[in-house]
């Protein structure tokens, strides 16, 4: 796919520097020989069928430790159900999931603690205000009160919700939620992330705070895996991509490797989903030219 | 009076402006029933059943013609309209889009012509035409002679303006409310509203009903007589007999309150219409309210530490502020609290109708997750062991009993107080309280092993398709904690068969000790049961 220089070269442009540290055994080349510990995520035969159809089709994968990880897929490809069934909260019919080495199903005590989530379509508790959720999120999750208040400061600061803290979260706008969200996913310092659509209705100046979080966050060994469709973005932040269409993997490896010869991701997204010329086709030929009807 | 002079300036300014609207109204309601055969069945049976309801109204009014105390109730009805009218567009906003001022925003109209305009539109409708049957029924149940007859016609019309005018004024001035995203809790708690209506109807209703029931109604009447509108009916009840002066003063009243309420309306529409929202500006000032007021954060301090308080927390918050939880509160304090104060208020109360309290309180207990609706993906992600479930869900036990415990203590001491015996009232608590358990008990189980959605919009309680879920876990966890308690009802039973009434102080630490431990029982058995389920409950909270 990729000839092993460019696929060195578009590596180093992207990825922090601690990598080295991270994958000392140079180049990547195959998911799993990159590290010392277990992988951050390792799914194997995953199914999941709702009535007649097939969501996911039956999905292997491993995903690295340490790195930026970006799930993209056509609308429908099965990302959302994918991270549902790896996060613990939709049951699979098939197949295992393992988080840094415990399996989700078996040893959920392990895996809840390590994980943060920020899922989508499912809702918060609104009738809270921002802090007083975070505070509610934090103290579920067994950290101290204090500790709690503090780190929830902190995040409302960074992210820019101060001024809406006190404001009930029903009241807060598709952004603002986003933020909220990923405040109390990060609230625990979990080591792996996982965030279905994070950039969705975030505004630009947002983008770059979240932006510069995660890319904190990574920098010190966590892992972010986390679903998109803005191609630009995924090939500007992540290391690591994996493709989903149509409920499979059609691709997954470090970006470069996925990227291939392509010259951008955003085109060898389209070859791999198979949707290149199903571009502004002749049907719509009535559109447009200004004859209104 | 304004209205005179409105009226007469009106066709100068806007020569037909009251026509566009009353022509504006009629084609919505014809659109409105082409969108669907079922829409027109539910229109012109509410026609039909409204015209029943104020003919047979009529008829009884007309019927009561004579009677004594008959200006009370006719002053009384027209009070009860007016009420109507009043709250109507609080709890069913958007009921009239004609009216919707914050449409008529971008149109270049005069405040007073369009007040006039907008209240001629008002009056056509189901809703005045009933309403005028209903005060025709109680001018004919009152009016005595020729002149009384002719101050009938007037109080009528007036009262029709009053209600209509009312009910436009109150819902201009809170639209900013009801169109906010907060404001449509108010809708949700209009079912509410209506169901405790109706008990007072009925409750009022088996009142009258009894021989000389009517004259209840008199000190009620004598002070409505000079509130408008009612005042107008009072007038025509003077008018036939003679006092004239009492008449005068009776309608002056009703117009005044109807020129008054007019020019409040314009006030508030000619703000609405040139002032900007600010709806941002409002919850801003009401978020500083709550960071301020501290009331909550001091009790909330009493509160236990961990999962237990956090959960306690959310729970008594979502009490207060999400409309579902509220109305589902309301709705078991107040029903649980009129069940014994009207069967008492009936003449044929029994004490053991206090356990409508502890049966009510408990129930709340069922489909707890469903009532996170989606959020509960949060509480899933913290729950990894059956010890974490069961905190979960002893903290909403808790919470419950909070809120119970002392209720139903409340309740059962009103209960012998107005009821009694006082030698029933340990027997009566003693099996509230085990009631309160078991509902606990059996609320947990059906909480882990039945969950079901709560759509937050709207009146449903239950998303469609999950209705029989609802009812099958509702009415066999009631059952089951029915069963669960006959131990403690044979012990009472058996005690008062065997003489043996020394000993049935018993009752009370039995029935406190058996509840505990029922619900205890209840949370140890649902608790793994919730930790293994958690996606199957997400998914099933999560639909509609
Ligand atoms: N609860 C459900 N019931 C039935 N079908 C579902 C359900 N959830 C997902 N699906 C179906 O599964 C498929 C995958 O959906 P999924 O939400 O995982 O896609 P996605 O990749 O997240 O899409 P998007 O990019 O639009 O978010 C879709 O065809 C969807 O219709
Ligand atoms: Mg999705």
């Amino acid at each position: 796919m990729a000839n092993e220089p460019e696929h060195i070269e578009g590596r180093a442009e992207t990825a922090p520097p601690q990598h080295s540290t991270v994958a000392p055994g140079g180049p990547a080349t195959a998911p799993g020989d990159v590290m010392a510990g277990p992988p951050a995520v390792r799914i194997q035969g995953l199914w999941k069928k709702f009535g007649e159809q097939t969501a996911v089709h039956g999905i292997d994968l491993t995903l690295p430790a340490g790195r930026f990880i970006g799930l993209v897929g056509p609308n429908g490809a099965g990302k959302t159900t994918t991270l549902s069934m790896v996060t613990g909260l939709l049951r699979p019919d098939a197949g295992t999931v393992e988080i840094g080495g415990h399996d989700v199903w078996q040893d959920p005590v392990s895996v809840k603690s390590r994980i943060g989530v920020l899922p989508e379509g499912l809702r918060l508790f609104e009738r809270l205000s921002g802090r007083e959720l975070l505070s509610y999120i934090g103290r579920l999750r067994g950290l101290p009160g204090d500790e709690v208040d503090k780190r929830a400061g902190q995040l409302l600061d960074v992210l820019g919700l101060s001024g809406a803290q006190h404001k009930l979260v029903v009241d807060y706008s598709t952004g603002m939620r986003k933020k909220i969200g990923l405040a109390a996913a990060l609230l625990h310092n979990p080591e792996i992330l996982f965030l279905d659509e994070p950039f969705e209705g975030v505004d630009p100046v947002s983008a770059q705070t979240i932006r510069g979080v995660l890319e904190r966050y990574t920098a010190s060994g966590a892992t972010v895996i986390f679903s998109s469709h803005v191609m630009e973005l995924v090939e500007s932040l992540c290391d690591w991509v994996a493709v989903l269409a149509a409920g499979r993997i059609r691709a997954d490896g470090p970006l470069a490797e996925v990227r291939g010869a392509a010259p951008s991701l955003q085109d060898a997204f389209l070859e791999l989903v198979g949707a290149q010329d199903r571009g502004a086709g002749a049907d719509l030929d009535w559109l447009g030219g200004g004859r209104a009807r | 009076m304004s209205t005179a002079s409105a009226a007469a300036a009106r066709p100068a300014t806007a020569p037909s402006l009251t026509g566009v609207f009353v022509r504006l109204k009629l084609s919505l309601l014809r659109n409105g029933l082409r969108q669907s055969t079922g829409r027109t069945l539910a229109y012109v049976a509410s026609i039909v059943v409204g015209l029943l309801f104020a003919g047979a109204v009529v008829l009884g009014l007309t019927a009561l013609r004579g009677n004594a105390h008959a200006g009370a109730l006719a002053v009384l009805l027209t009070g009860m309209l007016t009420v109507g009218w009043a709250v109507m567009p609080l709890f069913f906003p958007g009921s009239d889009e004609t009216l919707d001022p914050t449409r008529l925003v971008m149109l270049p109209l005069r405040p007073r012509p369009l007040i006039v305009s907008l209240l001629m539109a008002s009056l056509v409708g189901i809703g005045p035409v009933v309403t005028l049957m209903l005060v025709a029924g109680a001018v004919i149940a009152v009016a005595d002679g020729a002149l009384a007859a002719v101050v009938g016609v007037v109080a009528a019309v007036l009262v029709l303006l009053v209600c209509v005018a009312l009910a436009r004024a109150i819902a201009t001035a809170s639209v900013r409310l009801l169109t906010s995203r907060r404001g449509r809790d108010l809708a949700v708690l209009g079912g509410l509203f209506i169901a405790l209506g109706g008990q007072g109807v009925n409750i009022a209703a088996q009142r009258l009903g009894r021989p000389d029931g009517l004259s209840v109604l008199e000190p009620l009447g004598e002070v409505l007589r000079w509130v408008p509108p009612a005042s107008a009916l009072g007038a025509v009840d003077d008018a036939g007999h003679g006092a004239y002066g009492r008449a005068l003063a009776g309608l002056a009243l009703t117009a005044l309150a109807l020129a008054l309420l007019l020019w409040w309306w314009q006030r508030t529409l000619t703000a609405l219409m040139t002032s900007p929202d600010s709806s941002t500006l409002q919850a801003l000032e009401k978020d500083g309210a709550r960071r301020s007021g501290t009331g909550e954060r001091g009790l909330a301090r009493l509160l236990p530490d961990g999962r237990t308080g956090t959960v306690m927390r959310r729970s008594l918050r979502y009490a207060w502020r999400d409309p579902k939880s509220k109305m589902a509160w309301a709705t078991a304090l107040g029903v649980g609290l009129l069940v014994p104060i009207a069967t008492s208020a009936q003449g044929n109360g029994s004490m053991y109708t206090a356990f409508s309290a502890s049966a009510l309180l408990g129930a709340q207990m069922y489909n707890q997750f469903g009532q996170d609706t989606s959020a509960f993906w949060m509480v899933a992600s913290t729950i990894a062991t059956p010890r974490d479930a069961y905190q979960e869900l002893r903290a909403r036990a808790l919470t419950l009993a909070l809120v119970a415990v002392p209720y139903v203590t409340l309740v059962v001491v009103g209960a012998a107080a107005l009821i009694g015996p006082w030698s029933d009232f340990v027997e009566v608590y003693g099996l509230s309280l085990a009631v309160l358990g078991a509902l606990l008990a059996t609320g947990a189980m059906s909480s882990a092993l039945f969950p079901y959605s709560i759509p937050s919009e709207g009146n449903k309680n239950v998303a469609p398709g999950q209705g029989a879920i609802a009812w099958f876990s509702l009415f066999g966890g009631v059952l089951v904690a029915a069963v669960l308690c006959s131990p403690l009802v044979a012990l009472t039973v058996w005690l008062h068969v065997a003489g043996l009434h020394q000993l049935l102080w018993l009752l009370l630490p039995a029935g406190a000790v058996y509840g505990v431990g029922l619900a205890e029982a209840g949370l140890r058995v649902a608790a793994p049961r919730v930790a293994t389920r958690l996606p199957e409950i997400l998914g099933a909270v999560s639909k509609g």
